[in-house]
């Protein structure tokens, strides 16, 4: 879900639409908009999970304060998604503790 | 749910217990608590759970908020790579 009109903030102005890699599937979003925004509305919740206890996160400061959205975005790990632009052909991956899933196992 | 088992510090996940052992063993700094559970020395470096921490400490403790002694500050104060700031890159974000 998007809010196209904020009763503060008012209409949204969007980025022209472009196309993310998300785990290797297409998701659409608008240029310019925080990679998590264009997530959240493809109904992707799980973002990462936990180097310790390997729960789940997602979204949860959205101000770029807390982390918890970080995932792999270019084969950079630890991006903040909430704070990071989304540009046109970007390859965004779940992170596993600090970096991709590992292979063994 | 207990609440030894809540978790305070959300990046290197550190629980209400560990810190409050942690205390149990003798520490009463922020800075003390974080050497030994590593809470506060995560990626976000504190930003989420360093209020949490200290209201722990206050209470565990006894100790007026005023005096309990405060982690030590150092730059950068938000995330970015290490190159940029070896290389005097501009962050991107």
């Amino acid at each position: 879900m998007r809010i196209d009109d904020h009763p503060i903030l008012g209409k949204a102005e969007r980025g022209r639409s472009i196309t993310l890699t998300v785990d290797g599937s297409p998701v659409e979003a608008f240029e310019g908009e925080p990679i998590a925004v264009a997530l959240m509305a493809s109904g992707h919740r799980v973002f990462r999970y936990t180097t310790k206890q390997k729960g789940p996160r997602g979204v949860f400061c959205a101000l770029g304060r807390c982390t918890d959205c970080i995932m792999i975005v270019d084969g950079q790990a630890n991006v903040r998604t909430c704070v990071t632009p989304a540009r046109d052909g970007m390859v965004i991956e779940k992170q596993f503790g600090r970096g991709p899933r590992e292979e063994k196992g | 749910m207990k609440v030894d088992d809540l978790i305070i510090c959300r990046c290197e996940e550190v629980t209400e217990g560990e810190i409050k052992e942690a205390i149990r063993l003798g520490l009463t700094t922020m800075s003390e608590v974080k050497w030994l559970t590593r809470a506060g020395m995560g990626l976000c470096q504190g930003k989420t759970c360093g209020r949490l921490v200290m209201s722990i400490l206050v209470r565990e403790t006894n100790q007026p908020p005023d005096e309990v002694k405060p982690p030590t500050f150092r730059p950068p104060t938000r995330v970015m790579a290490l190159g940029a700031l070896a290389n005097g890159e501009k962050e991107t974000e």
